[in-house]
């Protein structure tokens, strides 16, 4: 294999990841931005998002598209109840809000295992086939991922810009108080911010489901990274989490095929302390009054 | 230095009472500890024994997480310190045959020493981004364990750990390791009593409760938190180092991340305030999950069924319950 065509695998490799940790990040992100509360349970829902994709397509040959669609919903609703159950009590405690989220996390991940066993389970390619370009081959099922993703985030986009509920947001979390003066129900906005967030990370694990294998195990990497992102791009900054996470599947791309994917681990988990130590706020996000 | 006669700031009670209080408390504290040094003369069963062992040293680590909690700050890194301390004195009695009590003294040293270079930088963060960090910090001690194969071993762990020795006289059997743990649980409550109740504790106190205000009452917060993160997770670490000699095995998957949320959940189950509040957390919430041995996703469902209805419900944990009961059986009458 020569260099370039190395070079264009680990880019392709790179986007897919990237455009996982993207969908992850702006998740979590979102509903730090909006409730404040760091959620450790984020990657439960990934996985359950896994789960959910792996039964629809694999089990019952749903088409993909509606496997996307069922996951959305079923786990942005299950989102919607853990948020009124479980974090609304904490809206101003985001130490014990974020402990809460601990404990969510453990619940989902363990009740998975005993409904569905901790054995990984493969899960079939969406699309087979390859697409040439000049001297390079691209597996079709690796650009389907980039291109439902990259249409995912332009609905989310749509929506946060155009919709009433999208702006209601955004003030939210721009000054909960002065929203809720201006007529916001900010009751109805964080379940609704809630399940938007965890929706987008069962997104990601349904549409990395054929790439990756579906265990009860695999929300935590996929966490892991939406925390380096998030602190890449800002706590709170979405589009610091869309550039941050396209940036940081690229480089673990490339840097996991200079050196090894443990060392690309360990090398950027410092490399994101440091980032928290000198700039708190992330590289594109706002410092904090 | 300060009149004992005095009420104490925090507490808000009357002398007299006050007075009372402290000698049943003194009494019953006695009672307990008999009892603790007499347990295993009453118990045969050895997984009994390795059950009150663990207590011990989960109340250990709990005391030593709710030390850090104490100046405001919340560690999702413990057991990395736990961790390292671990595998600082197998290491050491490993290759350079240290004696074990020599190790685990190095162990809570060097991971204090860690710790008060690492505070100094991540202190700088507060609240959830300290929290991050400290979870990011956890996965790189994780990381560089399973990694660094020349040294750890890689996930096969470290094996043949030599057991504690004391003057020659080996604590490997379960009942005998038990004084050594309940000595240490002793220290350690005794050593972080001492401490809250001294000026240090006033300070950590004042930090948690408004720190922008201690800070402009001329303390030095940072100075505290740093002295409390050190502290606490060099117990952490000594701790680390006596469990290593105690299970005789050290791995990667010893003391994770899952650790970490275990010891945040025993402290916040038994009460963040007080010292008793993570020994209540520890003794409770060790041995429940034996109810279910066996099925241990059930357990880890129970851990956290348990940790989010604490939170919800009774936020200031077990150790709470009995001023709640107090509060109704006064019949809402406002406090003496």
């Amino acid at each position: 294999m020569d260099f370039s065509t190395l070079l264009a695998q680990a880019a392709l490799n790179g986007l897919v990841i990237g455009t996982m940790y993207m969908l992850m990040a702006i998740g979590f992100t979102l509903v730090f931005g909006i409730m404040r509360i760091v959620n450790f349970a984020h990657g439960e829902f990934y996985m359950l998002g896994a789960f959910s994709a792996f039964f629809t397509y694999a089990q019952w040959e749903v088409p993909f598209v509606f496997c996307l669609v069922i996951a959305a919903l079923t786990i942005g609703a299950l989102g919607a109840l853990v948020e009124r159950a479980i974090i609304r009590p904490f809206r101003n405690d985001e130490l014990s809000g974020m402990i809460a989220t601990l404990g969510v996390s453990v619940v989902i991940q363990n009740a998975a295992v005993v409904a569905w066993g901790p054995t990984p389970r493969a899960m079939p390619n969406v699309v087979d086939g390859v697409l040439s370009v000049g001297p390079f081959t691209f597996p079709l099922s690796r650009l389907v991922v980039i291109a439902t993703a990259a249409l995912i985030f332009a609905v989310f986009w749509f929506f946060m810009q155009r919709t009433r509920t999208g702006r209601a947001m955004r003030a939210v979390a721009q000054d909960a108080d002065t929203a809720l003066i201006q007529g916001i129900r900010v009751n109805t906005i964080y379940p609704i911010a809630f399940a938007i967030s965890v929706a987008l990370a069962a997104l990601a694990g349904a549409l990395m489901a054929p790439i990756f294998s579906v265990s009860p195990f695999v929300g935590l990497t996929p966490m892991l990274k939406a925390f380096v992102v998030v602190i890449l791009g800002g706590l709170g900054s979405v589009p610091g989490a869309v550039v941050g996470g396209l940036l940081l599947g690229l480089i673990e791309s490339f840097t996991a095929t200079a050196l090894g994917s443990l060392v690309a681990d360990i090398l950027q988990l410092l490399l994101v302390i440091l980032i928290l130590l000198v700039r708190p706020w992330g590289l594109l996000g706002q410092k904090e009054a | 230095m300060h009149d004992p006669r005095l009420p104490t700031t925090g507490s808000g009670r009357l002398p007299g009472s006050a007075a009372g209080r402290t000698w049943a408390v003194r009494l019953g504290a006695l009672a307990a500890l008999l009892a603790a040094a007499a347990l295993p003369h009453f118990v045969s069963n050895q997984f009994y024994m390795h059950m009150a062992n663990l207590a011990l040293l989960n109340a250990i680590f709990t005391m030593s997480l709710g030390l850090i909690a104490a100046v405001g700050q919340l560690s999702l890194g413990h057991a990395a310190f736990a961790a390292t301390g671990a595998y600082i004195s197998a290491l050491g009695a490993l290759h350079l045959k240290l004696p074990p009590l020599l190790g685990i003294a190095a162990s809570g040293l060097a991971t204090a020493l860690v710790a008060a270079i690492l505070g100094k930088i991540l202190l700088r963060l507060r609240g959830v981004y300290f929290v991050l960090v400290t979870f990011l910090a956890g996965q790189v001690v994780t990381l560089v364990a399973l990694n660094w194969e020349s040294v750890t071993r890689g996930a096969n762990g470290l094996v043949g750990i030599p057991p504690i020795s004391v003057l020659g006289y080996s604590l490997g059997a379960r009942a005998q390791f038990y004084y050594f743990a309940l000595a240490a649980f002793v220290g350690v409550f005794i050593l972080l009593r001492a401490l809250m109740r001294s000026q240090y504790g006033r300070a950590f106190r004042s930090i948690a409760e408004n720190i922008e205000l201690a800070e402009s009452s001329g303390i030095d917060a940072s100075r505290y938190q740093v002295i409390a993160f050190a502290i606490g997770s060099g117990i952490a670490g000594a701790a680390g180092a006596v469990m290593a000699h105690y299970i005789r095995y050290v791995s990667p998957d010893t003391f994770t991340f899952h650790e970490s949320v275990a010891y945040i959940t025993m402290l916040v189950v038994g009460g963040r305030q007080t010292l008793t509040g993570a020994v209540l957390g520890a003794a409770f919430l060790t041995p429940l999950p034996e109810l279910l041995r066996g099925f241990v996703s059930m357990q880890h469902i129970i851990y956290g069924a348990v940790l989010v209805s604490v939170l919800i419900f009774l936020p200031g944990g077990l150790a709470s319950i009995g001023h709640r009961i107090a509060k109704m059986t006064r019949g809402g009458r406002p406090r003496p």
